[in-house]
């Protein structure tokens, strides 16, 4: 059986009169979670976002900065014949005269007698953008002995464009040596602001130097304008 | 009989604790608003003070500096990356004149050297000698030299014969480099 409540005016104004001084308190706790929730904790968040992006912008700054200075301290002459030494030494394309050049001053250096033999060039306009080096590959037929195809593969060792020699048959009448020459063309790269600039580091720059002592029939080595002149 | 009763004496005190309550409740409420405000007040200000612009103005600006050094950067990432190309090929390539010379020293005077073959992983050589003990010399040498580890790291004799027309003894070895 539902039991009525009787409630009248004056009752609600006793209950009201009783319990307003709550009021106020309870609105502005309230409103302080409300304005808690939602305006101090994504506040927060926003201000760690903003504290993340410029810490990370800092960072790019500080890479910047530090490009800009290897930059202005990178001479550009210097650069070209690093850059000129380094091409001579692993060319971009299949530079079959550089391979002859090296083949018959090795061969006039050792005094050893060379059969004839081919080189297949193939495609000059190919261009393999592939991150490993592609090679030329030849069969060299010498006529001498022990000793001096010895010299000659430690003559063409040392002498641009860089080669390895993968076998040598020496054998009572001929020996042949197979020679592979390496080169590599320009790889794409992605070219954006943000990478950092490397220097020249000073092992790259005392290879540069091992390689001017190589020998180099094809051109002559150029000058380096003070091999540390990058600064690093 | 007094007059001056004080009948409302409880209701005050309750009416006392009340107040109390409510003075406390008053506070909280309003210690916690200017919270609020002054925690609000300092993430606005922190945001403000991370002038995250100011530095994109000044990448930018560095960023154009760059780009007119364009052919400065490239010459060097080229550079940098050929250093690299080389690096690695005269890391990698082997040095046979360098075996062969080696294992020529090994080989006595009197025994001449009538075929030799090598590539990165195995040297074969075939002498003659019209000496058995030079021979003998040789092999003991190539032994030494596999177990010190010397270049080669193992030794086979593939043959060793005489031939009756030249009157020399023929030997054949293998080892793996």
């Amino acid at each position: 059986m539902s039991e009525k409540i009787n409630v009248d005016l004056k009752s609600l104004k006793f209950i009201f009169d009783r319990n307003k001084f709550y009021i106020l308190p309870v609105v502005i706790l309230l409103s302080c979670i409300v304005l808690f929730s939602q305006f101090i904790i994504p506040q927060f968040e926003t201000l760690l976002m903003v504290r993340e992006e410029a810490k990370e912008a800092s960072l790019k700054l500080e890479t910047l900065k530090e490009s800009l200075n290897i930059l202005v301290n990178t001479s550009e002459d210097s650069l070209d014949s690093q850059l000129k030494i380094l091409n001579l030494a692993l060319p971009l394309n299949k530079d079959f005269e550089g391979i002859l050049n090296s083949i018959y001053y090795a061969s006039q250096k050792t005094g050893v007698k060379l059969g004839s033999f081919s080189v297949q060039i193939g495609d000059l306009s190919e261009a393999k953008n592939n991150e490993k080096f592609s090679t030329i590959s030849i069969s060299l037929p010498i006529d001498a002995g022990v000793a001096a195809v010895n010299s000659f593969v430690e003559i063409i060792n040392n002498t641009v464009p860089l080669s390895e020699v993968s076998v040598i048959k020496i054998g009572d009448k001929t020996s042949t040596i197979n020679l592979s020459f390496y080169y590599k063309p320009l790889g794409s790269s992605k070219s954006s602001e943000d990478i950092r600039i490397n220097p020249i580091s000073k092992k790259g720059l005392s290879l540069i130097n091992k390689l001017t002592g190589f020998d180099n029939i094809s051109y002559s080595f150029p000058k380096l304008p003070g091999a540390t002149s990058s600064g690093y | 009989m007094s007059t001056n009763i004080n009948l409302l004496l409880r209701i005050d005190e309750a009416s006392l604790k009340r107040k109390k309550r409510i003075k406390i409740l008053n506070f909280i409420a309003f210690m916690l608003l200017i919270g609020v405000g002054v925690i609000s007040l300092i993430i606005f200000l922190l945001i403000q003070i991370t002038n995250v612009p100011s530095i994109k103005q000044e990448q930018d600006d560095i960023i154009r500096k760059i780009s007119q050094s364009q052919d400065k950067r490239a010459k060097l990432f080229i550079v940098n990356s050929r250093i690299n190309s080389v690096q690695e090929i005269l890391g990698k390539r082997k040095d046979l004149s360098k075996t062969i010379n080696t294992m020529l020293e090994k080989i006595p005077n009197r025994l001449s050297v009538e075929g030799l073959e090598i590539d990165d992983k195995v040297i074969s050589l075939r002498a003659e000698s019209a000496s058995l003990f030079v021979i003998g010399e040789f092999i003991d040498n190539l032994t030494d030299m596999v177990r010190k580890k010397e270049i080669i790291s193992s030794l086979t004799l593939d043959s060793l014969v005489f031939d009756e027309k030249k009157n020399s003894y023929q030997v054949s070895i293998r080892s793996e480099l």
